[in-house]
């Protein structure tokens, strides 16, 4: 298992080399000087030289690149052009952790949700409810989020009242306010993965049950119940994890798009908000950081998967 | 025995175009997959047809006739700038289509070819090749794109090579894996001993088994380009108005959301309508060419 | 009746089963004494597996059609509440599978497999559970059972898992054993030490068990009675034997001329056509599409008729 982890890491390492390179190479080809940006309109050849000297822009790219990096592994990510601000607080401080509370969360209630539903639509097969499930799942797996987020706010936000519209507290100052302030936000992102969620369940359950042991522990005399939560889904929880870690990227997308609708600081709206300001410090930042968190989750999933199927778990 | 006169590739299981009627045949019988063929198909009509069933100027900007409710003057409202929203309705399919197809056969195009190669050439070229796509996919779609976009600025061209940058890599690592698995097949094998170059194994052998999956992948992403593609420009980072873009009219009627729901309301219906039927229509072709998949790709 | 009670475990009376259009069990009646083994004799699709999830109670209606009755010590179990059958599985009535690489939860250790009869039927606690474990380990003769408690069954051999299996379904001590074709997805060299070890143990233990088996001879060997299917039906019943020293039924005949055991090769012969799908039944005598023996009289049903200790369901016999 050690062996997998570290072959594993390894993989992960040079991943992570190629986008770091990326995002250096994104920098690069940046359209815009740097130097005439940070300098304003009013510059002189002589101060635009010294400037240019001194960002180091004379240098080869590889040399460039090795203190580029260098910087960007000390957290020392550069200033924002538009708010001046310290872009490695910006990005790492303040939006990361808004996206990972709404990821989770949606997480959360989407496991709540479409995992049950799966589960019945599984049990109850080719009727009404299977059928309703079903319809619910491609829906919601269609819908767009961003337009989703919209009728939401609309309906339970603007008409109903039960939510606030927009805004953000943070759950790790007020948890309570913050989760109530992140419900619709989740709801909107958790949509697209309760219907994922409920399909894979429902499938892979169908799978499992036509198995052996299904059979051979109720022969056991376990209840219906026990086998279908203990025996048939821990089976099922696998193919769930994969499927989960292959859509990551879904939902990455969805939480830049609701962050956008609901106007939560997360690392979308930062990205959003500096692509719009062509602030490219900004966006290379966001779109590294994105990238290490798409590479470390995808390697907590396959870790995840392993430890959840035996007879992956002593082979290595 | 009598040595054959010529020496024949052998005949891969099925013919071309009897895979193909056979394929077309699977989609056919499942019934949620003959819904989304018969959306997806009203649609292409609409956007092909659009200068002929639209009653406005798309882009005709009328402030006198600004968020006008749905009447007969103007069968679905009009948007704030009073442009007609039955006729933007239907130049937004037109390039939602456009855009999403588009795309993902770029996309499509230069994964086949990247994967085509690493998995013929072997060696360093595989391994630079699936490097740079292992680079491509540790990104986020959207993140690749709306990276992609910055760099180039909006608008519709752009957004085309940006959408299908981020298509690139899991068509190139589909293709790959196919590939691999073809070449170890003993019929590829006996072909390659009996002397048939090796470019007519791949079109014949390599091609012909691998296009299956590629259509399956194409099929998923066509949904995904379209959702992109309208997030995007919802975001503002992609196409630019006043071009007639359902995600632009989304984000345009968001304001007006209590006073005017149909702004955003009806190309947002629109837009998930198609997502549903392009999804339903890729499961069905999934179902049809590639079972082994299942439910978890 | 009271002392035929006492002396009978199990007793299946007319047991028909029906799922969908297919006729699985027809008019199925035998008895099981206490202490007694019978064998289920029959090629694949006589319905040989379908009784046994029957007499355990997983296939009932609504899920099949159901009619005749199986008593099991008295009660009768057709139309026992689901929640009282459940205290009878694992319990009292023990199932061993056919393939115990298929029959184990891959992602439950062998110790967890164990346990879950202990604590449901008997309510041991986990200290009392694990000692339980190891104790019925080493009674199937798997050596290291503490160590093996913590395998997952992909670690074990075939051989391993069918013990695991065994230890399994006599974790209760069950009054019958049901063992559905326990050795035909093991090695030839393990077939006789398995069936060695749950007769051994059934025997240990006072316990009925029943075989589900399709080799003639093997039943001759271990069991007291043999009952003989064919497409759901009981063609031919009597003591081990006599059956297979004096087979009547033509179908009997024909199993005990497959049979390896019977020496030499020449006297193989292979019963000619196939056991007919379960949709589409020929009317009469079930077996005369394929019997040499077959007139214009088996186009009626023959009746099973008793003759001494024997039964048996053919004009000809």
């Amino acid at each position: 298992m050690l062996n997998r982890l570290f072959a594993q890491v390894g993989q992960t390492a040079l991943v992570l080399f190629f986008v770091s390179v990326a995002s250096f190479v994104f920098l690069k080809l940046a359209p815009g000087d740097p130097v005439s940006l940070m300098l304003g309109s009013d510059y002189n050849k002589d101060s635009y030289d010294k400037l240019f000297t001194e960002l180091g822009l004379d240098r080869p790219w590889a040399a460039q690149y090795a203190s580029w990096l260098g910087d960007f592994v000390t957290g020392d990510w550069g200033r924002s052009f538009v708010s001046n601000e310290d872009i490695f607080r910006l990005a790492v401080m303040q939006a990361l952790p808004v996206t990972l509370c709404l990821a989770a969360y949606a997480l959360v209630l989407a496991l709540l949700i479409g995992i049950p539903a799966g589960v019945l639509s599984a049990l109850k097969r080719d009727t009404w409810m299977d059928l309703c499930a079903t319809g619910v799942a491609v829906f919601g797996n269609a819908f767009p989020s961003f337009y989703l987020g919209i009728v939401l706010i609309w309906v339970f936000g603007v008409g109903l009242g039960w939510f606030p519209t927009l805004g953000f507290v943070a759950p790790w100052e007020n948890l309570l306010e913050g989760l109530w302030y992140l419900t619709l936000p989740a709801i909107t992102l958790a949509a697209w993965y309760i219907g994922l969620i409920a399909r894979v369940t429902r499938a892979s359950l169908l799978d499992v049950l036509g198995h052996s042991y299904i059979l051979a522990a109720r022969a056991r005399g376990e209840g219906s119940a026990r086998v279908v939560w203990v025996h048939a889904m821990r089976n099922v929880l696998m193919p769930l994890t994969t499927t989960i870690g292959l859509q990551l990227g879904g939902m990455l997308r969805g939480a830049v798009m609701t962050e956008v609708v609901f106007a939560l600081p997360g690392l979308g709206m930062m990205i959003t908000a500096a692509t719009l300001n062509r602030e490219y410090t900004v966006v290379q930042a966001g779109v590294m950081l994105s990238g290490l968190l798409f590479v470390i989750v995808n390697l907590v999933v396959d870790q995840l998967y392993t430890w959840l199927d035996p007879r992956l778990r002593r082979l290595a | 025995m009598s040595a054959p006169r010529s020496m024949q590739v052998p005949a891969v299981p099925a013919t071309r175009s009897g895979a193909l009627a056979e394929g077309w045949s699977a989609v056919w019988a499942q019934r949620s997959a003959r819904w989304g063929m018969g959306i997806v198909l009203a649609y292409v009509l609409a956007a092909l047809f659009a200068p002929w069933l639209a009653t406005h100027d798309p882009v005709a900007q009328a402030v006198e006739a600004a968020m006008q409710a749905p009447s007969t003057a103007h069968w679905l409202g009009t948007d704030s700038f009073g442009q007609d929203i039955y006729s933007r309705l239907l130049y937004g399919a037109r390039l939602a289509l456009a855009i999403g197809f588009g795309s993902v056969l770029l996309g499509m195009v230069a994964g086949v070819a990247l994967g085509l190669i690493a998995g013929l050439a072997g060696g360093r070229i595989e391994w630079a090749i699936m490097r740079v796509v292992d680079g491509l996919l540790a990104f986020p779609e959207l993140i690749l794109a709306m990276a992609f976009l910055a760099v180039l600025g909006p608008g519709v061209d752009n957004l085309v090579y940006a959408l299908a940058l981020s298509f690139v890599g899991p068509f190139a690592r589909t293709v790959r894996s196919d590939v691999l698995q073809v070449r170890a097949q003993p019929y590829v094998e006996a072909a390659r001993l009996m002397g048939v170059p090796m470019r007519e194994i791949v079109l014949r052998h390599v091609l012909l088994n691998v296009a299956p999956g590629i259509v399956v992948q194409a099929g998923i992403r066509v949904s995904i380009a379209i959702l992109l593609e309208s997030g995007l420009s919802f975001l503002g980072v992609g196409v630019v108005p006043p071009t007639p873009d359902w995600g632009l009219m989304i984000a345009e009627g968001r304001a007006f959301i209590t006073m005017a729901p149909w702004i955003s309301g009806i190309p947002g219906l629109a837009l998930a309508i198609l997502l549903v039927a392009l999804n339903l229509l890729a499961d069905g072709l999934r179902d049809a060419l590639d079972p082994r998949s299942g439910e978890t790709r | 009746m009271d002392t035929l009670a006492d002396t009978t475990l199990l007793s299946l009376d007319a047991l028909s089963l029906a799922r969908g259009r297919a006729d699985v069990l027809d008019n199925v009646t035998f008895t099981l004494g206490r202490g007694q083994t019978v064998g289920l004799i029959g090629e694949s699709g006589a319905g040989k597996s379908t009784i046994a999830l029957a007499i355990i109670g997983l296939l009932r209606a609504p899920q099949v059609a159901l009619r005749g009755s199986i008593r099991f010590d008295g009660v009768e179990l057709t139309t026992l509440p689901e929640s009282e059958y459940r205290r009878l599985r694992g319990n009292r009535i023990g199932l061993i599978f056919q393939d115990a690489t298929a029959a184990l939860n891959p992602c439950f250790t062998v110790g967890a497999h164990l346990a879950e009869p202990l604590s449901r039927h008997l309510g041991l606690q986990a200290r009392e559970r694990r000692q339980r474990s190891i104790e019925l380990l080493e009674s199937v003769g798997i050596g290291e059972a503490a160590l093996r408690l913590d395998a997952f069954p992909h670690e074990l051999s075939g051989g391993m898992q069918q013990r695991v299996m065994i230890a399994m379904a006599l974790a209760c001590d069950p009054q019958l054993l049901i063992a559905d074709e326990p050795t035909s997805a093991l090695d030839v060299t393990i077939q006789a030490q398995i069936m060695e070890l749950i007769l051994e143990r059934v025997r240990a233990r006072a316990a009925s068990a029943i075989f589900v088996l399709h080799d003639l001879a093997l039943a001759a060997q271990v069991c007291d009675r043999v009952v003989v299917l064919y497409a759901g039906q009981v063609v031919e019943e009597a003591p081990a034997a006599e059956l297979f020293a004096d087979p009547r039924h033509p179908y009997t005949r024909a199993l005990r001329a497959c049979s390896i055991e019977l020496g030499e090769r020449d006297a193989l012969v292979p019963i000619p056509g196939a056991v007919p799908g379960l949709e589409d039944l020929p009317g009469g005598c079930r077996f005369a599409p394929r019997c040499e023996r077959a007139s214009a009289r088996c186009a009626q049903t023959p009746p099973l008729v008793t003759d001494g200790t024997r039964r048996i369901a053919c004009w000809h016999a």
